[in-house]
């Protein structure tokens, strides 16, 4: 039988790729963005379109059903287009307006990977070929999913709103009330949340109420559904009071996403919010 | 059950069909399920170290790392570092306890699997308070259980190929 416990030689082998990795781990983001770009598009690439190919195979068996069950609710609200959009253009040119900015976007599929920070970033299947860009706002058919970090040729990285450093600006549906939202844990849930700052205390927000992105900043657009409000988290006397939010979107869930490609523009009539 | 001592190419194959199952499997999952699907890049690299030396598997699970940490670019190299150590320290054990046993060798699995989160949780860095409770005390053992309990049943439908011997 071999001999097989640690040798100088194994020693050697473990102490120099923990090394590299500890060097990979203090790397600047560009060239760590470099590598794992450089491996996805070439090691990983056959494998990568290997999992492209089941995630469609699941798609489509699946969400069959639900899929054409939407697509006959949008066909009936589409009849309605032509006429509103007539109607719409003849009113801007009545007030000299010019033609409203169109919102170019690409569809993805999520490529959910293994490990516990799965549900932080996330792999999807459209990159530069697609016209994805980085910072371009990315959503699921409920709400906002997250942004995109950085782009390959044909996938992305997505930071979801789970990240610790995701922020949006948010309001409510009348534009009463804005704050920040950032991702929250709450002790007696398994799934992450997210929490509304900065409103002020003499602001209150009903349970239940819709928020949906601001659109300051000029990420995201405005009227992007973030979740519903789900109780007061914590208050600080006359001065301000936080809140928990339901989100929207799930990332650990989120199969099916949709990347923004063009300016930030007002999607409040794309969601139907505060309807 | 002692099977027939197993060719080189035969648990190549093994392991290769366990990376291919990786990419495979687990697109087919629904979504709200993902957290139970088995992690089979990580169970290649424990079945791997079960039959190699710790330096080569510490050599292997540095790619495995590297592969995970490109699939997931968050907190880059812990990724690396986990299963770095994870392999490493599944080829010393086994030369240590040299266990043959099929409950033994699920054992080892799990405890490979939540070894491998915890690390990256560590180095990474990234979830804290109650997000991090829930993921080592809830989520990780949940997928280890998964991933371990689908190695047994890799180890027992390709026992022949694979290099344990399974004492029932």
């Amino acid at each position: 039988m071999v001999e097989r416990f640690a040798s100088r030689r194994d020693t050697f082998a473990v102490v120099v790729c923990l090394a590299l990795s500890l060097g990979a781990r203090a790397a600047p983001d560009g060239l760590q963005e470099g590598i794992a770009s450089s491996v996805r598009g070439s090691v990983l690439a056959p494998f990568l379109a290997l999992q492209q190919q089941a995630e469609l195979f699941r798609t489509s068996r699946t969400r069959y059903v639900a899929v054409t069950s939407e697509r006959d609710s949008l066909a009936l609200s589409a009849m309605l287009v032509a006429a509103l959009r007539e109607e719409n253009d003849r009113l801007r040119d009545i007030l000299s307006l010019s033609r409203r900015v169109g919102t170019a976007h690409v569809a993805a599929d999520v490529l959910h990977q293994s490990g516990p920070l799965g549900g932080l970033v996330l792999l999807i299947s459209a990159g530069r070929a697609q016209g994805v860009r980085p910072l371009a706002p990315v959503l699921a058919p409920l709400g906002l999913l997250g942004i995109v970090r950085s782009v390959d040729e044909h996938h992305s990285v997505v930071i979801a709103w789970t990240h610790p450093d995701f922020r949006a600006s948010a309001m409510t549906p009348d534009g009463a009330v804005f704050g920040i939202v950032e991702p929250a844990a709450r002790g007696d849930r398994a799934t992450p949340l997210l929490r509304l700052s900065g409103v002020p205390y003499q602001q209150e927000v009903a349970t239940g109420t819709l928020l949906l992105t601001a659109g300051f900043g000029g990420v995201y657009p405005r009227g992007i559904p973030l979740g519903r409000v789900l109780g007061v988290a914590t208050e600080q006397a006359g001065w301000e009071r936080t809140y928990y939010v339901q989100p929207a979107v799930q990332p650990a869930q989120a199969s099916h996403v949709i990347v923004l490609l063009g300016a930030a523009v007002n999607l409040d009539t794309v969601f139907g919010a505060g309807q | 059950m002692i099977g027939p001592k197993p060719t080189g190419r035969r648990f190549a194959v093994v392991l290769l069909l366990l990376v291919i199952l990786h990419f495979t499997v687990r697109p087919l999952y629904p979504e709200r399920f993902l957290v139970l699907a088995p992690d089979f890049l990580l169970l290649a690299l424990l079945l791997y170290a079960i039959r190699a030396r710790p330096g080569s598997a510490a050599v292997a699970g540095f790619f495995v790392g590297l592969l995970s940490d490109s699939l997931r670019p968050l907190a880059f190299g812990s990724g690396m570092l986990a299963h770095t150590f994870v392999g490493f320290l599944a080829a010393w054990g086994k030369a240590v306890f040299f266990a043959e046993n099929l409950s033994v060798t699920l054992a080892f699995l799990f405890a490979g699997s939540v070894g491998r989160d915890v690390l990256v949780l560590l180095w990474g860095g990234h979830l804290r308070g109650a997000t991090l409770g829930w993921q080592v005390f809830l989520w990780t053992p949940l997928n280890a259980l998964v991933t371990a309990i689908a190695g047994a049943i890799v180890l027992i439908l390709f026992q022949r190929w694979i290099p344990t011997r399974l004492a029932s």
